[in-house]
């Protein structure tokens, strides 16, 4: 699941960023919370995506201090919402196709 | 030793430092304040280290590897104009004097061929792997050198132009080196411009299993099954072929096969000697 999960990370964390900006221990928490527990990578490799999503213009950031902690808070930005459109786009064709042949 | 202080070193035995690394290790605390029982789930800080050093490893090398390529593009605009608008300004007469001069125009015919190839060899890299959030460290290895070496050429070729222009000085117009002086200095500050971000990604060192490739993983092309060498002999054939037409066309058929069996032979050599190094073959 994990392996499967990492294929289609960059898109759960637009999708959890979509609702609201959030830090990285809170999209995490979103992401269990939504898969209602199926959805558990370590938590780490969260992160790196965070960056990397951030470099390539998808995610904006910036520091916010809330009751005395300094966190780091991710938003998306009006490319990674394109992105994220594109992205629901291609899983819902796939997903309607799988099914058609599964069924 | 505590988890932040392993995760820091692990960062730093990676290639990452600076504000980067200062931000990781911040949000790292922030994650692990949050919850007691994070660190569990967290990964092992080798393990996390080595997946910023891949992911951000992997994009940044991409990236510098298009923004050579943006570069490499004025700088073949640059050495395009200075030989057509030398075709105007009158070429000097004998190429082969001053030394210096012969030195020069050797290498401005030899060095940006090697820019052009590595350059196109490594944007072909980078965007085959775009969609991809991590690449094998021997393949980042082989984007890297090309990269590096288009740049080294592309800068070669725009120091032996100025220099070019600089020995034949008495016998070229002011207009002519007035261009060439200003247009090559402008693209070798691209090109340096360019190969920061290359030296940036070059630091970070990612630990991601799998193979390379060769140069037919490079074009795609299944048909010479797994020998690049045969690939690398067709490429050289049809290079002297065209220099060898080209020639013919212009009504200089004898000199062209002259210079056609010397590119073609060019073309192998350089695929035997910088093959290795560039991932051309394994």
């Amino acid at each position: 699941m994990a392996e499967a999960l990492k294929g289609h990370l960059d898109s759960l964390i637009l999708a959890v960023l979509a609702t609201a900006p959030a830090h990285g221990y809170a999209i995490i928490e979103e992401l269990k919370l939504r898969s209602r527990g199926v959805f558990s990578l370590p938590e780490g490799t969260v992160y790196p995506a965070l960056h990397r999503l951030e470099r390539a213009g998808l995610l904006a950031s910036g520091w916010s201090d809330a009751s005395g902690r300094r966190r780091r808070v991710y938003r998306l930005t009006r490319r990674g919402r394109r992105r994220l459109d594109a992205s629901k786009s291609e899983w819902h064709d796939f997903a309607r196709a799988v099914d058609a042949v599964l069924a | 030793m505590n988890y932040l202080e392993e995760l820091s070193r692990e960062l730093a035995a990676h290639g990452i430092g600076g504000r980067t690394r200062r931000r990781i290790l911040l949000e790292a605390n922030d994650h692990l304040r949050s919850d007691a029982a994070a660190q569990e789930r967290f990964g092992s800080a080798r393990e996390v280290a080595n997946s910023f050093a891949a992911e951000l490893g992997a994009q940044a090398s991409r990236r510098a590897a298009v923004s050579a390529f943006a570069a490499l593009g004025v700088a073949g605009a640059v050495y395009a104009g200075s030989f057509v608008s030398l075709g105007f300004a009158g070429p000097p007469s004998e190429t082969l004097a001053p030394a210096l001069g012969a030195l020069a125009f050797a290498v401005i015919i030899v060095a940006p061929q090697v820019a052009f190839v590595a350059g196109v060899l490594a944007l072909a890299r980078a965007l085959r792997g775009r969609h991809a959030r991590t690449i094998p460290t021997r393949e980042l290895i082989v984007i890297r050198r090309r990269t590096g070496v288009a740049l080294l050429f592309g800068l070669l070729t725009m120091g032996a132009l100025s220099l070019y222009a600089y020995e034949f000085r008495s016998v070229l117009p002011g207009w002519w080196l007035t261009l060439t002086y200003t247009s090559t200095a402008g693209a070798s500050v691209l090109l340096a411009l360019a190969a920061t971000p290359a030296l940036a990604a070059s630091r970070v060192r990612p630990q991601v299993a799998g193979d390379a490739g060769d140069v037919l993983a490079d074009v795609g092309v299944a048909r010479f099954g797994d020998d690049p060498w045969r690939f690398a002999r067709l490429i050289a054939v049809a290079v002297g072929l065209l220099v060898w037409l080209a020639a013919a066309v212009r009504g200089d058929p004898f000199d062209g096969l002259i210079q056609g069996v010397f590119e073609g032979l060019a073309c192998f050599g350089g695929f035997a000697v910088f093959g290795r190094y560039l991932g051309l073959r394994r």
